[in-house]
């Protein structure tokens, strides 16, 4: 496909030699290239295409003081390879992407990014680990030959451990932590990226600190407990067995384990010891770290640096030094000790450039770290050891986007033991979906126990949904500010009056209900803050009777038989126990209705209430209101205080009442639950997703407004230019067909412009003229005037005269000047409007030439 | 209207027209016909109604203890009186009336609606104990001071005040007089009070209200003052020290002793009296700072002790509950099971056992509680023994300090005795110089009269020393007695309620059984 369309290519390119089309051809290639990259598993991506004429100069050459580190380098190698012949070589100043080396240092950029996530390492290390694609070393137990910079590798989003690993530690330094790139020696899991033996973190269960209530000191009154009559030989002998069994149930279980560890050893590896890692050490002291620690770049995690995955340390470097390990790796890097000040234990190269730590007697450290607050300060000027040169790398840049997507593609997908954990970048998936965990039974990952998937920025506000693949159940969590408060869903189907549970944000409901359980035979709810102290309500459903499901026309007739409903009440303090209701039953298939009282202080029973619905008519025809046998009593306390029939006739009503109003409220509750229904329906079917308004790229109203309100600027911009007289329009309108001008006209045309505009001139000056003389003319008459009748005035006349005269005499004065000015501007202007009309666009052409 | 009034005959408020008013107003319909065969109680009723009945005096209401609301309106009362058992009463309207003065008000402490439209009344007065007042109706009445309406700052809670046709409405700053002195009013007339007017109002008696505002803050914290004062009191009290920080205890000793006055005069005394009192105090501090000490000690004794009893009380109820619950779980719905049961041997067997249970039932509650008994006897012995201990303490400290105060005064008494012997020794060789009161003079005529001035007075203060520590002995005695009496007593109740609930239980569970039974051979 490439060749056919690189033949096609090249025909163009000679058929039409005169455009570039070659550009377009490399650009064609180029992207063609950039798609292998999208299938690494597949094409191995080629590093050698990469595009290195767009880097600055600094990539392309050494700097006088680069070329004497380069020097410096070479002769520490020198003397560290006759010092230590059976050691490794050193990785000192690799090639970079233009194939100039480099010494490691300098390739070390601190960055400081502007977002905040990624102010502490975690964040940085897990945006690494996310942002950049793993790629195997070349050969696994030797160092690579080249080292790119950090921005081609955020460029391409793809690495080896050594990439991984300077990013980082370019960005944690960048936020102020004391950390090192790390050259050394690792497992086949960390080297590989291999996580499947490990537990997902996401499954690790925070252990419950499982905080046994202190007890109580016994206070100096407590009671003694009763006497224990019971033989203490038996016991004894009883706790030994119980202890026999259970040592015996610890040891089966115990072998059970070392099995299945047994099964899922991995197989020995040949390279073990051998394979060539890089990762970051982050020392302690700055940014509070309390204790040295290292990071695996690929996985983002921390471990400590005693841990059993690294296996040795060749050598460590930041941007300032570079330090060989001295110390014997035979036990890992379990003995290591992180002193780089020990000239011993750590070979640094630079000389002056600063001991970050020296394990020293207590009293010189305290003074040391005075000193190194202070010199915190000034190394920001000095370049900390102003031995090495500045990075040769420019600074690190993600954009905003890019640092959302986060992973290439938006997508990564990581194996655990027994679980696969995918990531998507934000809208990148229409449903919303970002992160979902699958976890299998068994090691081969065949067998799917558990679906969790997390999502973002929902319509819905869905924020996780767990499916359970052995019981069916769903469970949905939802983002406070849902339809109807609903907080969290976990059901088998979504059909109406079969098992689910519903529970609510209680804060936001009127009703205050916390939770809700159904299954086809009984409702259960939960309520929490009422008013009324009501807090649990249980209705027991009947069957439904078959002339029911005949009237399906009529969806109430329809609902389910109410048997009985109960209710339970928190205690009232305002009421005496005793008429304080706990808990009332309303038997409704038995027309019953059961009331409980609370406990009063220091009773064990409490107050009973039963009432009994008979038939309103007795054997006499006579209508029944209340007889003392509808009512059974217990009352705790007082002895039988009778109540009046009155009053619990009026209680009866009252509860008869009630009882209406519940079986509305159940009612009520089935119809709301079927609105949740279909309303997660609908939105399960609509996948919508909200766009923040601060979001400026992908508020599409915000945006549309946005280009709107440019849109009207522009326009008003264009009006505004238009407004501005075009003075040649009326001549060219003159002139007719303008399109082809012959030079002749345009010299015309610019000779009638002129001309006119020469005439308007003119005139112009001769309005001004002519107001003048009248002016002049009218202030002579009046002048003669007044001369005239001077000695028959007023004093009235005679002021209105002067008044006049003066303001005569400044109007001539003004027309004057004006008449001066523009006898003065008008050779300006006219002078003006034939550059202008040189310069203009259609005129200017053939203006030109004649020129 | 008063005309007619005269024309008809006043009535009493009597057993009858009570009757009939509770009739008519009462329950209507079916519970009216369950409470016409039943009797209403006048203590039952919450509301009533007595309007247009002439009614000339308000009497007979005692019994309607519960009452919330009375319309006493329309009538000729002239006296508001015999209210004071009516203290639930929220609503009382008494207008249209021929009330003259406001009293008889003051145990009607809930009352939230107060109307005494179209009387008589010339001054508001005596409301001090209305503190819920809501809203007030005094139109129509005889009004003329709009000075007697700031009274109305006292109730906090006033928002509603209805004034019209008072004479005080025809002065023309009438509105804004109102509207500045009670500025929580919301409505007044029947009118919602505009900002307005508030702000206009709140501008014009600036002044004004600032001098009430600052006298009712300064009364305010007078109050607060002494009362702060009068708890610390009772605080000294409880812990039997009340004036033993000071120089109260010796003032007293002085302030009915003539013959110490005097003795003052003699020379050296002035320094004597000063090193006695202030050694005096200080030993009266110290028995003060131990009293507290004390007291605190056994308070925290006590509140140990009703914790523990608390706990171990919970505890026994828990366990109570517990098996009850059982008990009912069990044999839940057995009763109808049974009945619905066709083999009557089977029933019976059922029956038979159920029996059992219960007795079995009672049997472990009364267990229990006998338990319960046995324990709380041990801890109250404990505390009995603490607490004596505690007393006796004191008491023996308490006595070691009197008898230092007691010392003190001996040696006092000794030294004035020397001086005063010095001085009459003078005074008899004429040596005296200084000038002292005749009446001091007299007490130096001879020796017996001197030394029995003296012995007088030393008399009456060992007196007041000794009185004083009696009554710190006989309080904390009593005391000691009052607390365990009252936990014994407590206990006993306990047990005897506990005691008689279970077997009240057991009652009712063997009655419904009984009926059960009864009801069998019928069916």
């Amino acid at each position: 496909m490439e060749a056919l369309r690189e033949n096609e290519a090249e025909e163009k390119e000679e058929e039409k030699k005169a455009f570039k089309i070659g550009d377009e051809l490399q650009d064609l290639e180029e992207k063609l290239s950039k798609i292998q990259v999208h299938i690494p598993n597949i094409h191995e991506f080629d590093w050698s295409s990469v595009d290195t004429s767009q880097l600055p100069a600094s990539y392309k050459i050494n700097s006088a003081k680069e070329k004497m580190m380069l020097h410096i380098a070479a002769n520490f190698r020198r003397q560290y390879t006759h010092l230590c012949p059976d050691r490794k070589e050193l990785f000192l100043h690799p090639l970079n992407e233009c194939g100039v080396e480099k010494f490691v240092s300098t390739t070390v950029r601190p960055t400081l990014l502007p977002y905040p996530d990624l102010y502490n390492w975690d964040g940085c290390a897990r945006f690494v680990s996310d942002y950049l694609t793993m790629e195997p070393l070349p050969n696994p137990i030797e160092p690579p030959s080249s080292l790119f910079s950090p921005t081609t590798i955020l460029k391409y989003q793809r690495g080896n451990c050594f990439d991984f690993s300077m990013l980082l530690c370019s960005l944690l330094i960048g936020v102020g932590y004391d950390a090192y790139c790390v050259y050394g020696y690792a497992t086949r899991e960390i080297c590989m990226m291999d996580e499947t033996r490990e537990v997902c973190p996401l499954l690790k269960k925070s252990k419950e600190a499982q905080k046994e209530t202190v007890k109580e000191k016994t206070e100096k009154y407590a009671v003694k407990p009763p006497r224990d009559l019971r033989s203490k030989f038996e016991l004894q002998q009883a706790a030994k067995k119980e202890a026999e069994i259970q040592v015996a149930k610890q040891k089966k279980q115990e072998e059970e384990e070392e099995r299945i560890m047994e099964a899922e050893k991995p197989k020995p590896d040949s390279l073990y010891g051998l394979r060539v890692h890089a990762w970051v050490l982050v020392l302690s002291g700055k940014r509070e770290v309390p204790e040295s620690f290292f990071i695996d770049p690929f996985t983002a995690k921390s471990y400590s640096t005693t841990d059993g995955h690294f296996l040795g340390i060749e050598a460590l470097w930041n941007h300032v030094n570079y330090w060989v390990n001295m110390q014997s790796c035979l036990n890992g890097c379990k003995d290591l000790i992180f002193d780089l000040g020990n000239p011993l234990r750590w070979e640094f190269m630079l000389l002056g450039a600063d001991k970050p730590l020296l394990l020293l007697p207590n009293e010189e450290e305290e003074e040391e770290l005075a000193d190194e607050d202070l010199d915190n300060l000034d190394k920001e000027e000095e370049e900390k050891g102003s031995d090495m040169p500045p990075s040769w790398v420019d600074p690190i840049q993600i954009s905003l986007k890019e640092f959302e997507t986060r992973c290439p593609q938006g997508k990564k997908v990581i194996h655990y033991k027994k679980a696969k954990l995918e990531k998507w970048a934000p809208y990148l998936n229409s449903n919303g979906l970002v992160e979902r965990l699958t976890v299998f039974e068994d090691q081969d990952c065949t067998k799917v126990l558990e679906v969790t998937q997390w999502f973002k920025n929902r319509e819905d506000l869905l924020e996780m949904r767990q499916v359970n693949k052995i019981t069916e159940v769903t469970t949905e969590y939802f983002g406070p500010g849902h339809a109807l408060g609903l907080k969290a869903h976990v059901y088998k189907s979504m059909n109406p009056e079969t098992e689910r549970t519903m529970e609510f944000y209680n804060e936001t409901r009127v009703d205050g209900l916390r939770k809700r359980v159904e299954n086809a035979r009984e409702m259960t709810e939960y309520f929490a803050g009422r008013s009324d102290f009501l807090y649990y309500r249980h209705t027991n459903f009947g069957k439904r009777t078959k002339r029911a499901q005949i009237l399906v026309a009529n969806p109430d007739a329809n609902a389910r038989p109410i048997m009985q409903i109960k209710e339970c009440f928190h205690r009232n303090l305002e009421k005496p126990a005793n008429e304080d209701v706990a808990e009332r039953i309303f038997m409704i298939s038995e027309e019953r209705i059961l009331l409980t009282y609370h406990l009063q202080e220091n009773y064990i029973t409490a107050s009973k209430r039963e009432f009994i619905k008979r038939a309103d008519v007795d054997n006499k025809g006579n209508k029944i209101i209340m007889t003392p046998d509808m009512c059974l009593n217990y009352q705790v306390g007082s002895s039988q205080e009778d109540k009046k029939l009155i009053h619990l006739y009026k209680m009866m009503l009252k509860l008869m009442e009630e009882e209406k109003r519940l079986k509305h409220q159940v009612w009520e509750s089935g119809t709301e639950v079927l609105e949740i229904l279909k309303i997660r329906e609908e939105e399960e079917g609509a996948n919508k997703l909200t766009v923040s308004i601060y979001d400026t790229e992908r508020n599409e109203k915000g945006k549309k407004q946005r280009e709107a309100m440019e849109r009207q600027m522009q326009e008003e911009r264009q009006r505004q230019d238009e407004q501005d007289l075009d003075y040649l329009a009326p001549f060219i309108i003159q002139m007719g067909n303008i399109e082809k001008m012959t030079k002749w006209q345009a010299l015309r045309l610019k000779e009638d412009c002129l001309t006119d505009f020469k005439y308007r001139l003119i005139d112009k000056a001769n309005i001004i003229q002519l107001r003048f003389e009248k002016e002049t003319q009218e202030l002579q008459k009046k002048q003669q005037w007044y001369q005239q009748n001077q000695l028959s005035m007023t004093v009235e006349d005679e002021e209105a005269y002067i008044a006049y005269c003066s303001d005569a005499m400044f109007r001539i004065r003004i027309l004057e000047m004006r008449l001066n000015r523009h006898k003065e501007t008008a050779p300006q202007k006219y002078i003006a409007l034939e550059e202008k009309l040189c310069k203009d666009p259609r005129l200017s052409e053939y203006l030109k030439l004649y020129a | 209207m008063n005309r007619i009034y005269d024309t008809i005959e006043p009535n009493v408020i009597d057993q009858e027209m009570l009757q009939k008013a509770v009739e008519e107003q009462g329950p209507q319909e079916e519970a009216g016909q369950l409470a016409k065969r039943e009797g209403i109680d006048f203590k039952d009723v919450t509301e009533l109604q007595l309007d247009f009945r002439n009614i000339l005096k308000i009497d007979n209401l005692w019994q309607f203890a519960n009452l919330t609301k009375l319309q006493l309106d329309n009538n000729i009362i002239e006296k508001i009186e015999a209210l004071d058992s009516l203290v639930h009463l929220v609503w009382l309207d008494l207008s249209f009336n021929n009330i003259e003065t406001i009293e008889g008000l003051h145990a009607l402490v809930k009352l939230q609606d107060l109307s005494l439209y179209n009387n008589r009344i010339s001054k508001i007065e005596n409301m001090d104990t209305l503190q819920e007042l809501q809203i007030f109706s005094i139109g129509n009445n005889n009004l003329t001071s709009l000075e007697n309406v700031v009274y109305l700052r006292k109730f906090s809670k006033l928002r509603t005040l209805n004034l019209t046709g008072n004479p005080l409405c025809d002065n023309e700053q009438y509105s804004m007089f109102i509207a500045a002195h009670l500025p929580d009013l919301v409505y007044l007339d029947f009118r919602l009070v505009d900002e307005n007017t508030r702000e206009l109002a709140e501008i014009k008696y600036q002044y004004a209200i600032d001098e009430l505002k600052q006298g009712e803050a300064q009364a305010l914290a007078k109050l607060e003052e002494e009362q702060a004062k009068q708890k610390e009191l009772d605080y000294h009290k409880a812990a039997y020290v009340e004036y033993l920080n000071g120089p109260f205890l010796l003032e007293s000793m002085y302030a009915e002793d003539a013959e110490a006055n005097k003795l003052a005069y003699l020379p050296g005394m002035p320094d004597l009296l000063e090193t006695y009192r202030n050694k005096f105090e200080s030993v009266c501090e110290k028995l003060f700072a131990y009293g507290l000490e004390q007291y605190e000690k056994r308070q925290a004794e006590v509140s140990t002790f009703y914790k523990c009893l608390q706990e171990a009380l919970a505890a026994n109820q828990e366990q109570g509950r517990k098996i009850i619950l059982e008990f009912e779980n069990q044999n839940v719905g057995l009763l109808e099971v049974v009945q619905d049961m066709s083999s009557f041997d089977m029933a019976e067997t059922k029956l038979a056992k159920y029996n059992n249970d219960i007795t079995q039932l009672s049997d472990t509650l009364m267990t229990l509680e006998m338990q319960t008994v046995d324990q709380l006897e041990e801890i109250i012995k404990d505390f009995e023994r603490n607490i004596a201990d505690l007393v006796s303490t004191f008491i023996e400290n308490v006595q070691g300090m009197m008898a230092q105060c007691r010392d003190l005064e001996n040696h006092h008494h000794e030294k004035l005795l020397e001086i005063s012997i010095n001085t009459l020794e003078k005074i008899v060789k004429s040596e005296f110089e200084e000038e002292i009161p005749d009446d001091v003079r007299m007490l130096f005529v001879d020796k017996d009269t001197i030394v029995n001035a003296v012995n007088a007075s030393h008399d009456i203060h060992l007196l007041k020393i000794d009185n004083r520590e009696d009554d710190i002995i006989t309080k904390a005695n009593s005391w000691q007695a009052v607390v365990i009496e009252e936990v014994h007593k407590n206990e006993i109740a306990r047990n005897r309620s506990r005691v008689k609930e279970i077997n009240q239980y057991i009652d009712h569970l063997q009655e419904e059984l009984d009926n059960l039974e009864s009801l069998e051979p019928v069916e």
